[in-house]
């Protein structure tokens, strides 16, 4: 059995870690340093089959494993360029208690858990299942054997972890060739020939040595291997000459999970438990391997004022690597109990204890999911092109968005509009709760009109708008924008809940597809699928459409005639099909955002959210006509613009047009002379008037807005607005 | 794959009183969204509500399947945060996959509903 290191394949032998098979070949990791082969210092990585930072120690071999050292400069380099990480599947486990780690005191917590009727889940890191994190639930993430595992925990976690051996800190402990006394007894008992070994502290078992006492001064050696070591027995330096040092210093608890979970219920048990051995105070050399810190380091930050362990750590960043303290930590509380004569706790722990690929931090996460319409495949089928929109899925354009302008303009056109918010108010209170909502004169609608409106937040800035559309004394339909309807809903619920209204709502928003149906042949359209006499504008009503069952809107937002079907979600397809059908000589066909935003905007209709900002008032964009503030009723936001109203406007919404086809971009800075007076929020060429139109923010110079301004370093006029049939005469129509 | 169908549904939004004492057909799936909201399956046309200001929806707009108990368990395992409920029948709602799911747990199989406007996603991510 053979596995390719740096290229050259090398035998092992069953039961081998990757750490004992290249030892075995007398390879050692390059990075240099003390091995202790329990998974605790980041002395063995190298990367594995592509993945980096791997601990060789804690990896079994295998046939082919690829294994590339190359760790030169502290860490094993990352993939260059793009990498897509392999999905990893994530598991979710509930239990009373879990334990970590299957030692003796991890079996025996185990063992007591279950005999008291507790459901248990341990990891073992022998099994491949290693614990990275603990988080409030408390939560365990481990990583088991190519998946990840999120473990929801009732009752108790139990850190079994064991104790990590401390590592030598003097000149030249990078140097390979030094070892634990336990990684010296595991390579032993793998077979392993250390050639001549010098132990300093406690001996290890099963390993031919000569013991010497005293404290190590230094590491003596040559290309990178150790040769000798210099032990000072407590008067003079001796050196010994050899091939290997094993080194037994004493142990400190492997507690990072606890720590990391010490305002949960996450305890401690066996050498997890036991409190840390603390070396001699380090006098030379590196202290922490990760992070490149030694003791001059240390001296440095000492000597201005970081005398605490939390700001050493941050100071230097000593703990802060890929063994997270595990080698360092005994060292920095041994220099700050001698340094300040106090012993300090160890630093705080944090996820994540290991490195983990992207693949496995991903595990079980998701963007957030788009939604289809009825009428995607539709869509599709008609060569759209796709964006994401306020949650969905829409068309943004079938090819040609010009063509599809003018089918609006000089035909008809057809829009699936069924994202956009729905929703339904009815109760005795309804009129009572959406005087309270809305600024507008609710009480002044009549049964089966409709009404444009802006909703505003107790600041009385604008949040959404939409219309109001009265369906009796008690019931009404709001319609609000598709990215705005599941705020809205639970802006709509929390106001219900918090006053004394009885009302029921019911957002339907993905419950009824909507199409628009728009442009001058609108009415002939709809008289051809069905709607005997064309509705008035801003009415609504009931009406069978190409035999299927609408609530039908006439509106506009696009300048021409306009209808909005509401309609089952089951006869989207039948309604799009059958008017695409019935309007092959009026010219019909779809259009898409990119015709919708360009229409909108000649008409100088806002998107909530494009061209509003956060603290976008009613009378900042222009649109305080919809305010009614002695309408009888107190609505939300109407302290604030009392107070606001009362202020000099310093900025306003307004139109700009400009002579050319070329468009501006959104954010476009507006000028006058050398003074930055705004920004562009929506602009188009506009097909129509040929001619450039925008929105933009503009600020008040010397209480006046300027009209002849600077856009893109061309003249540009502020207009009022709509730009395009002023008198709405074709909405109208 | 889970392959889910389109769902004839009624969805009501009265007063909890008025949902407790409706009288729903004996196939009937009720799933109490909300206490003052409940998603029937399947649709119930002639379904009678005492609160006169109810909001009755026949929705076509939820996609379902049954699935044994075991596949439940798996799709909650796999991509679920939450445990299912040890007493059945029981009902039980959340994001699944990050798509909001609802299921309902009877004694020998469940039903797994979701908004149809995300029918493709849910298939595609469980």
């Amino acid at each position: 059995m053979r596995l390719i290191v740096d290229g050259t394949p090398i035998p092992y032998q069953p039961g081998d870690k990757l750490l004992t098979a290249m030892l075995r070949n007398n390879i050692h990791p390059t990075g240099g340093g003390c091995l202790c082969t329990g998974g605790d210092c980041p002395h063995c990585l190298a990367t594995v089959d592509g993945v980096s930072y791997v601990r060789t120690c804690q990896v079994h071999a295998s046939p082919g494993m690829i294994v590339a050292r190359d760790h030169t400069a502290g860490y094993p380099p990352l993939p260059e360029g793009n990498v897509y990480p392999e999905e990893v599947a994530s598991r979710n486990l509930h239990c009373d208690v879990a334990v970590i780690g299957q030692g003796e005191s991890g079996q025996a917590a185990a063992t007591t858990a279950m005999a008291a009727g507790k459901k248990v889940i341990t990891l073992d890191v022998d099994q491949g299942q290693e614990a990275i994190g603990i988080y409030n639930g408390p939560l365990v993430v481990a990583r088991a054997n190519g998946e990840m595992w999120y473990i929801h925990v009732k009752e108790e976690v139990i850190v079994a972890t064991g104790a990590a051996e401390i590592h030598p800190v003097a000149p030249g402990n990078g140097l390979a060739g030094i070892y634990t006394a336990r990684a010296a007894e595991n390579l032993a008992r793998a077979g392993i020939d250390l050639g001549k070994v010098i132990s300093v502290g406690t001996a290890p078992n099963y390993v031919w040595h000569e013991h010497v006492s005293g404290r190590i001064m230094r590491f003596e050696g040559t290309d990178g291997k150790v040769s000798s070591v210099v032990v000072n027995d407590g008067a003079t330096d001796q050196t010994y000459a050899c091939d290997s040092v094993v080194v037994g210093l004493g142990f400190h608890p492997r507690d990072a999970l606890r720590r990391m979970g010490h305002d949960l219920p996450v305890r401690a048990v066996g050498d997890a438990a036991r409190e840390s051995d603390i070396p001699p105070c380090p006098l030379a050399g590196t202290v922490c391997t990760c992070s490149g810190i030694g003791v001059e380091e240390l001296d440095y930050i000492w000597d201005h004022g970081f005398h605490e362990m939390e700001l050493v750590k941050r100071g230097t960043l000593a703990g802060t690597g890929t063994c997270q303290g595990s080698v360092c930590l005994p060292h920095l509380r041994s220099y700050l109990q001698d340094r300040g004569q106090e012993l300090q706790p160890p630093f705080t722990a944090r996820p994540l204890t290991r490195q983990v690929t992207l693949g496995e931090i991903s595990a079980g996460a998701h963007h957030h999911a788009m939604a289809e319409s009825a009428l995607h495949d539709e869509h599709l089928k008609a060569g759209a092109q796709m964006e994401r929109f306020g949650h969905w899925w829409r068309p943004w354009t079938y090819g040609d968005w010009q063509a599809e302008y003018w089918a609006v303009r000089e035909a008809v056109s057809i829009m699936d509009v069924g994202t956009l918010g729905k929703i339904v108010v009815s109760g005795p209170d309804a009129l009572p709760f959406l005087e309270k909502i809305y600024p507008t004169d609710i009480a002044s609608i009549r049964t089966g009109r409709s009404r444009y409106v802006l909703l505003l937040d107790e600041r009385g800035f604008v949040m959404d708008d939409g219309l109001v559309c009265k369906e009796s004394d008690t019931r009404y339909i709001l319609s609000l924008t598709s990215g705005g309807s599941s705020h809205s809903e639970m802006w709509l619920r929390d106001w219900a809940a918090s006053g004394p209204y009885d009302v029921r709502i019911i957002n339907q928003t993905m419950s009824l597809g909507a199409i628009n149906v728009t442009g001058p042949y609108t009415n002939e359209l709809l008289k051809r699928a069905g709607l005997e006499k064309p509705m008035r504008f801003m009415r609504h009503g009931k009406a069978t459409i190409a035999g299927v069952d609408c609530h039908v809107f006439r509106l506009s937002f696009t300048g021409e005639t306009s209808y909005e079907l509401h309609h089952p979600l089951k006869d989207s397809v039948k309604l799009w099909r059958a008017l695409l059908d019935l309007g092959q000589d009026l010219g019909i066909k779809p259009h898409g955002l990119e015709a919708l935003t360009r229409l909108r905007l000649e008409k100088g209709h806002i998107i909530i959210g494009q061209d509003t900002d956060l603290d976008s008032t009613p009378r900042r964009i222009h649109h305080d006509w919809m305010v009614k503030m002695n309408k009888g009723a107190d609505f939300i936001g109407r302290q604030a613009l009392l107070r606001t109203n009362a202020i000099e406007l310093d900025k306003m919404l307004v139109g700009f047009e400009m002579d050319t086809r070329e468009e501006p971009n959104e954010g476009d800075t507006i000028w006058v002379g050398e003074e930055y007076v705004g920004y562009i929020t929506s602009r188009t060429y506009s097909p129509i008037l040929d001619k450039s139109v925008m929105l933009g923010w503009l600020f008040y110079q010397d209480g006046e807005l300027p009209t002849d301004v600077t856009i893109k370093g061309r003249p540009a006029k502020r207009v009022d607005v709509p730009f395009y049939d002023k008198e709405a005469a074709r909405a109208r129509a | 794959m889970l392959a889910l169908n389109r769902l004839d549904t009624t969805r009501i939004i009265a007063t909890p009183a008025a949902l407790d004492a409706a009288a729903y057909t004996k196939d009937a799936v009720v799933i109490r969204i909300a206490p003052d909201e409940a998603l029937v399956i399947p649709a119930q046309p002639d379904l009678t509500v005492a609160d006169e200001h109810a909001i009755v929806l026949q929705d076509s707009a939820w996609s379902g399947v049954w699935v044994s108990p075991e596949k439940a368990a798996d799709i909650l395992e796999r991509h679920c945060e939450w445990e299912a409920p040890a007493a059945l029948p029981a009902q039980a709602q959340g994001a699944v996959a990050g798509i909001p799911t609802k299921f309902y747990f009877d004694t020998d199989r469940v039903l797994v509903v979701i908004p149809s406007p995300y029918q493709r996603e849910f298939e595609h991510r469980i």
